[in-house]
Formats: structure tokens, C-alpha cells, sequence
């Protein structure tokens, strides 16, 4: 523990000599503790960064910002960036002159980053918010490596099947049991025959489709299976890995045109549009959903995907956890820390859920019996899962998943019958990776 | 002992005032200072780092990793062949196609055909645009959703593939790129024949020489100082492509360049040393070429 006060002065010192002493009163705010550091931050500005979301976004950021302001008398400046830019960009962007506090995401993206020394650590905020924290979050938020943690987990979505209630209705079948992958096949079938889209997938950025095989893996495989083989200790040439990408060939004829054309924003619009039956995504697009129309979202309906295999039935979901990082090079990392924790406080929280936050939040402070039907269904969706995963571009190293994975998957959309040779590729660049 | 010619030579020099030798240093000195600085040093500590393993953060992580990086690239990423035959097509489409369409543009243009003016600005407009602002406007145009798709009718869900198809894509990004290029050399082209002597073609003419003689046996070798800008600039615009293609689709993946993949590794993935051997072999991609081509142009001024 004081290790880590002195880690975190010592750093606020260096800065301190770079920026003229700035640091310094950083550092001894952060000594004096937090009733100080309230007074201290009265006047200073801290700056924000809200990853995407449009205009919802903005509100909510705008919202829970200001009664930031009104609660430590600090200056906000926020902005909003594109949420594939920033994440693309992020080591450079930590190393330039970074907004002090930001939207992030937890597992390998913000450990990493945190062991380098690019963000803050935010034991001191963790253990303020200790009281309203589920364990499984903190833990989810914790480095495994530095045990320390980079990120105040604050929401979290599942990766589902999502489609329109009336469409499904329109088709002559059940919303409420799309329960195995029967239905899932037949819902998709008589989308097409409409002559909609059946399944709809974007892989532009070849991320967007990594979603459709973690869950398929999973289903078919398991989760230690998946994760093995995220990590090396499975191998991509292997029979079970074949076997997925059989499944997920079988969508492909479902599929749209255009995937390597469109993100997930495609994605959204098709459902928008009603122009597709199903899609697997992450259900923090919801947002949009509502603000387009009340109609639109109470249409929205999310399912766990069907089992495949009876061994592990629906045991697994995709589930990243989401949350505020500070950066370790912010000019106001006393600020930046204040306004994370104010973030992932029950008050953070109540006004972002005021401004139209529809996310789940991790938060045990969050009174979950005035959620909506579409939330409750996203809650009840995660309670099916027994075992976690944060999304493929968050459980393996960031110089596998992007580089080669997701042009693995674009590759296989473009010649599913090229599988053999594109898993063997994808071996050998795993074994050419330097190890850590 | 000094020969006539070295004494000469060593005699203008100092012909030059306090004055003259002061700006002249400064006016080469200056520049040479500067490219130094923010061209070779950069360029070898690249070329250095491209032999390491290093993450791009912190500098104590650094290790030397002799020609891993290279083996990397060359053995075990399927990118970089798809990569150097995009830009070879590109290069290849450039020399072929788009430059002798603006040499062939700007030669109509300056012999005044009939509305020449209006073809002028015509071709010159995509030239003020910077190939990032082109990216936004055609993908703007083309994008499943996007304005053309909706002039054919069609909605997001059944939107022709073109960024994603493998099989239209190169043609469309070398026809949008074309679209700039042909007016810029159409420009360079025609700037250069405007100094060509009109009385040389009239001559020509007179003594019977056809449109296409004129233009091998006198239009070309009197712009061979354009020519050779037109082939270096041909060259490096082709192998350096990146903002087009990186605004359309934001990573490398569906349509690598080699610079793309440049970028792509030193940002963000936390593979400096790799994005530092791309380029390298970019460098050495662009560098060798032009060098050859420059040497035997020179040589045939020579004799």
C-alpha cells in the first residue's frame, strides 16, 4: 500500500519538475486524502473524454459532469471522440497530452496500458467505492499481473442475440422462446424468405465479427477451450477450432452482402430499419435504439445464443466490463481520479441513468426494480452465464486480436472454403509472437 | 603544383564577399542542418529500431531482436504480400493508366482544342483536394447507405459490396485516386509545355512531321526535366498511398498498403519495431527505384 502512495507521488513529482510544480500540489492532495482533495480541486479544470455514443453520449456525459462541477466547484471540459480512433491510437494518444479521466474498457486493454505505466493506479478509488462494488467487478478490474487496478468498473453488456419482437411476430413465432438453435435457424430462414436479412454482421473493422465466434467457440467448445486457445494454450489448426468455423460458415448464407462493408453501426441501422432478423452484438447500441423512439426500443428484444452443445448448454456469455481510467500523464491526475470515482459513484450514476443512460452498471447502489423490461431482460440474460468473457479483443494480447484475428475472420467471410490455410496462417503468426 | 583548372577554381571561390559566404552557409547550411535533424536521424533510429523488440512506451523494455521482425513480416504475414501487390497494382496502374491520361490531357489541352478551358478546370478541381478530404467524399458516395446506393434504391440491407469486395475494390480506390492524379500531372504536364518554344512544333510541322512524331521527337525530350519529376512523383505517390485508403476503411486489413501497415503497427498495437521494419522496407521500396531511374537519366545527360 505504501508502496503504491509512493509510486504515485513519486510520478506526480517527475511530473511535477516537467509541468512546474502543478505535480506537486497533485501529490500532496493526493496525501492529504479525500475531504482535502475536494476543496483542493474547487477551480481547477479536469478534462474528459467520452468514447463515442453521438449525442446520447454527450448528454450524459454533459449530465454527469456538471453535477461534478456542482459537487467539488472543478471545471469539466469534455469531448467526444470516435470511439475505434481513440482505442486505435491509444498508446500515442497516453503518451501525448491525454484528457485526464475517459470511458475505457477493463481486461488486457487497460492492464496492459496500467503496467506500462500510462494509467493511473486507482487502488485508493477502488477501495472508496468498495462498499457498492460487487467483488467479480473489482476482480474483473484488477490487473492479474500488478494486482493493482486501472479502471473503476462501472458498466457492463452482454454480447446476445438481438432482434424486433414484431418482426419475430410477423414471421409467425414466439419472441419471448427463441430458446435453441432450431428456432435461431428458423427465425432466420423465414427473415430471408421475406427476403430480409437473416443474420446480419459487419466485420469492416474486423472486430465487429470476433463477437460471433467467441460465442460460438464457446458453445461449442467451452470457455476454458476458448480461453486456452486465446492464450496459446490451444491450437487454431486444432479439430475443435475447425469445428467452429463449420458453424459459422452454416450462418454465412444468411448473412448480408456487404459485411466487410459495414460496422457495427451497420449493424444497428439494419435493425433499426427492420431489415434483418438477428444479429450478435453488444447491447450498449440500445441507446440508440431509445433515442430514435420509445417505440423502437420497447421493440428491442436480446436472448442468450442458443446451446450447441448440450455439454455446456448456454454456461458462457460475452460480457465486457466497461469503466473510467485516469491517465497517468493528464495534467490533473488528482482531478482525473476525483471525477472517475464521482463516475462510478451511486450520485455518478443516477444522473447518467436521469440523462438516458440505458447500461447496466455493475454498482450494488443500483436499484435494478425500476429497470425496463429490455433491462431487466439484459440482466437476466448475464445471470443465464456462469462464466464470463470480456470479448476476444480484451481477453488475448492487443498485438494478436487486432492484427490477426480480425483479418482471419474478414478472410474466412471472403472464402469460407480458405479456412484450412487461414488457421495454419493464424497458428504461425501466434507462434512468431514475441514472448512476453 | 597546382594545375591551372584547380587554381582557377580555388580562386573564384575566394572572389566571394565576407557576405556571400555568410549567407550562402546559411541558406545551405540551414536546410541541411534541419533535414539532418528531422529526416536522417529519425530515419536511422528507425532503421535501428527495426531490429529490436520494443512496444513503443517505455525505453528500459527495449531488445535487440537481430532480423526477427523481418523474418516476421516476410514468413508469417499474409498482409505484407497482399500489401506490396496492392501497391504494385497501384504503381503499376499509375504508370500505365493515370499518368499517360494527364500527360495525354494536358498535350489536348495545350494544343487549344475546343473548349479547352472548361476541360482544364474540369480535370485541375480534384488536384485542390487533399486525398483525405477525397477518401470522405467517396466514401460518403459509395458506403452501404451512402448517396449513389440510394440513387440505385438501395437500402443497407441489400447495398452492393465495393470497399468489402476483393474483387471491385482495388479498380474502384485506383479510379478515385486516378481522379486526383490525372489533373495533378495534367497540371505539371501543361506548365511544362507552356515553355516549350511553339516555333520548334511549327517547324516540325512544316517539314511534315505527324502530331505523334512531334510529340516523341520534340515535345519529350524538351520537357525531360518534367518527365523526370512526373516518373519520381508517379513512383511516390504510389508506394507512399495511405490517407485515402485509411479514411474509407480505418484499418488495414480488407486493403493493405505497406504504409498502412506502418501505421497501423506503431499505433496503438504495441508493435513499434514491426511498424519501424515496414518502414524500412518501404524506404528501401521507394529509395532504390528512383535512385536507379535518376542515375541513368543523368547518365544519358552526361553523354
Amino acid at each position: 500500500m505504501s508502496e503504491d502512495t509512493n509510486s504515485v507521488s513519486r510520478r506526480s513529482l517527475l511530473k511535477g519538475a516537467a509541468v512546474g510544480g502543478l505535480g506537486l500540489v497533485a501529490g500532496s492532495t493526493l496525501a492529504a486524502g479525500s475531504a482535502d482533495a475536494a476543496t483542493r480541486l474547487k477551480g481547477s479544470t479536469v478534462r474528459w473524454t467520452t468514447r463515442g455514443g453521438g449525442a446520447t453520449g454527450d448528454k450524459i456525459a454533459k449530465a454527469v459532469n456538471d453535477a461534478f462541477t456542482k459537487k467539488t466547484g472543478a471545471k469539466v471540459v469534455a469531448q467526444q471522440v470516435n470511439s475505434d480512433d481513440f482505442q486505435n491510437n491509444f498508446a500515442q494518444i497516453m503518451q501525448g497530452s491525454p484528457d485526464d479521466a475517459f470511458g475505457w474498457m477493463a481486461g488486457y486493454r487497460s492492464n496492459h496500458f496500467g503496467e506500462l505505466g500510462l494509467l493511473a493506479d486507482l487502488t485508493r478509488e477502488i477501495n472508496r467505492l468498495k462498499g457498492t462494488l460487487p467483488t467479480a467487478a473489482i476482480k474483473g478490474a484488477t490487473s492479474p499481473v500488478s494486482k493493482k487496478p486501472y479502471i473503476l468498473p462501472t458498466t457492463y453488456y452482454p454480447w446476445a442475440l438481438h432482434y424486433r419482437k414484431s418482426m419475430v411476430k410477423e414471421i409467425g413465432m414466439n419472441p419471448e422462446k427463441i430458446d435453441t438453435w432450431d428456432d435461431f435457424i428458423k427465425l432466420m430462414t423465414l427473415t430471408q424468405k421475406k427476403g430480409l436479412v437473416g443474420y446480419s454482421l459487419g466485420a469492416k473493422g474486423g472486430w465487429e465479427a470476433m463477437g460471433t465466434f467467441d460465442i460460438l467457440n464457446a458453445r461449442i467448445n467451452g470457455y476454458k477451450y476458448h480461453i486456452d486457445l486465446l492464450n496459446g494454450r490451444a491450437k487454431w489448426t486444432d479439430a475443435k477450432t475447425k469445428e467452429t468455423f463449420k458453424y459459422f460458415a452454416q450462418l454465412i448464407p444468411f448473412m448480408n452482402e456487404n459485411v466487410l462493408d459495414i460496422s457495427w453501426d451497420g449493424m444497428r441501422d439494419l435493425l433499426l430499419q427492420k431489415k434483418t432478423g438477428a444479429m450478435m452484438m453488444g447491447s450498449w447500441f440500445a441507446n440508440d435504439f431509445k433515442a430514435k423512439s420509445q417505440e423502437d426500443y420497447d421493440d428491442l428484444w436480446v436472448v442468450p445464443f442458443p446451446e450447441i452443445n448440450p455439454k455446456w448448454g448456454i454456461d458462457t456469455i460475452d460480457a465486457p466490463l466497461d469503466g473510467i481510467s485516469v491517465a497517468a500523464n493528464g495534467k490533473n491526475v488528482a482531478g482525473g481520479k476525483a471525477l472517475a470515482q464521482f463516475w462510478a459513484s451511486p450520485e455518478g450514476i443516477t444522473e447518467a441513468i436521469k440523462a438516458g443512460d440505458t447500461n447496466i452498471y455493475v454498482s450494488r447502489s443500483f436499484d435494478t426494480s425500476s429497470y425496463d423490461s429490455f433491462n431487466k431482460q439484459k440482466l437476466a440474460v448475464l445471470g443465464s452465464a456462469k462464466n464470463i468473457m470480456f470479448f476476444l479483443d480484451r481477453d488475448a494480447r492487443g498485438d494478436f486480436a487486432g492484427p490477426v484475428v480480425g483479418p482471419a475472420i474478414q478472410s474466412f467471410i471472403k472464402k469460407p472454403s480458405d479456412i484450412n490455410k487461414i488457421l495454419e496462417s493464424v497458428q504461425s503468426q501466434w507462434d512468431a509472437l514475441p514472448k512476453n | 603544383m597546382k594545375t591551372a583548372a584547380t587554381g582557377k577554381k580555388t580562386r573564384s571561390r575566394r572572389t566571394l564577399s565576407k557576405t556571400d559566404r555568410f549567407t550562402l552557409s546559411a541558406f545551405v547550411g540551414i536546410p541541411t542542418l534541419l533535414q539532418i535533424l528531422l529526416l536522417w536521424v529519425p530515419a536511422l533510429v528507425t532503421i535501428i529500431l527495426s531490429f529490436t523488440y520494443w512496444n513503443g512506451i517505455r525505453l528500459s523494455d527495449i531488445r535487440w531482436a537481430g532480423i526477427q521482425n523481418y523474418k516476421t513480416i516476410f514468413f508469417n504475414e499474409p498482409l505484407f504480400y497482399e500489401a506490396l501487390k496492392n501497391n504494385g497494382v497501384w504503381l503499376a496502374f499509375f504508370i500505365l493508366v493515370a499518368t499517360p491520361l494527364g500527360i495525354l490531357l494536358a498535350y489536348q489541352v495545350d494544343r487549344g482544342i475546343k473548349g479547352h478551358a472548361f476541360y482544364e478546370s474540369i480535370f485541375y478541381l480534384p488536384v485542390v483536394l487533399s486525398l483525405a478530404v477525397i477518401g470522405i467524399i467517396w466514401n460518403f458516395m459509395l458506403q452501404p447507405g451512402g448517396f449513389v446506393q440510394g440513387l440505385m434504391g438501395l437500402d443497407i440491407g441489400n447495398a452492393i459490396s465495393i470497399w468489402g469486395n476483393p474483387d471491385i475494390n482495388t479498380w474502384v480506390i485506383l479510379g478515385v485516386a486516378s481522379w486526383r492524379h490525372i489533373g495533378y500531372i495534367m497540371l505539371l504536364y501543361l506548365s511544362g509545355l507552356k515553355s516549350v518554344d511553339p516555333a520548334l512544333k511549327e517547324a516540325a510541322a512544316i517539314d511534315g512531321a505527324t502530331e505523334w512524331q512531334i510529340f516523341r521527337k520534340i515535345i519529350l525530350p524538351t520537357m525531360q526535366p518534367v518527365n523526370i519529376i512526373i516518373v519520381v512523383i508517379t513512383l511516390i505517390e504510389s508506394l507512399r498511398a495511405f490517407d485515402l485508403v485509411y479514411i474509407i476503411y480505418g484499418s488495414p486489413t480488407i486493403f493493405p498498403l505497406l504504409n498502412l501497415l506502418v501505421f497501423q503497427n506503431f499505433a496503438g498495437q504495441g508493435l513499434s519495431m514491426k511498424g519501424a521494419a515496414y518502414a524500412v522496407i518501404l524506404l528501401v521500396l521507394c529509395i532504390v527505384p528512383i535512385i536507379t531511374y535518376l542515375r541513368i537519366v543523368f547518365k544519358e545527360d552526361l553523354k
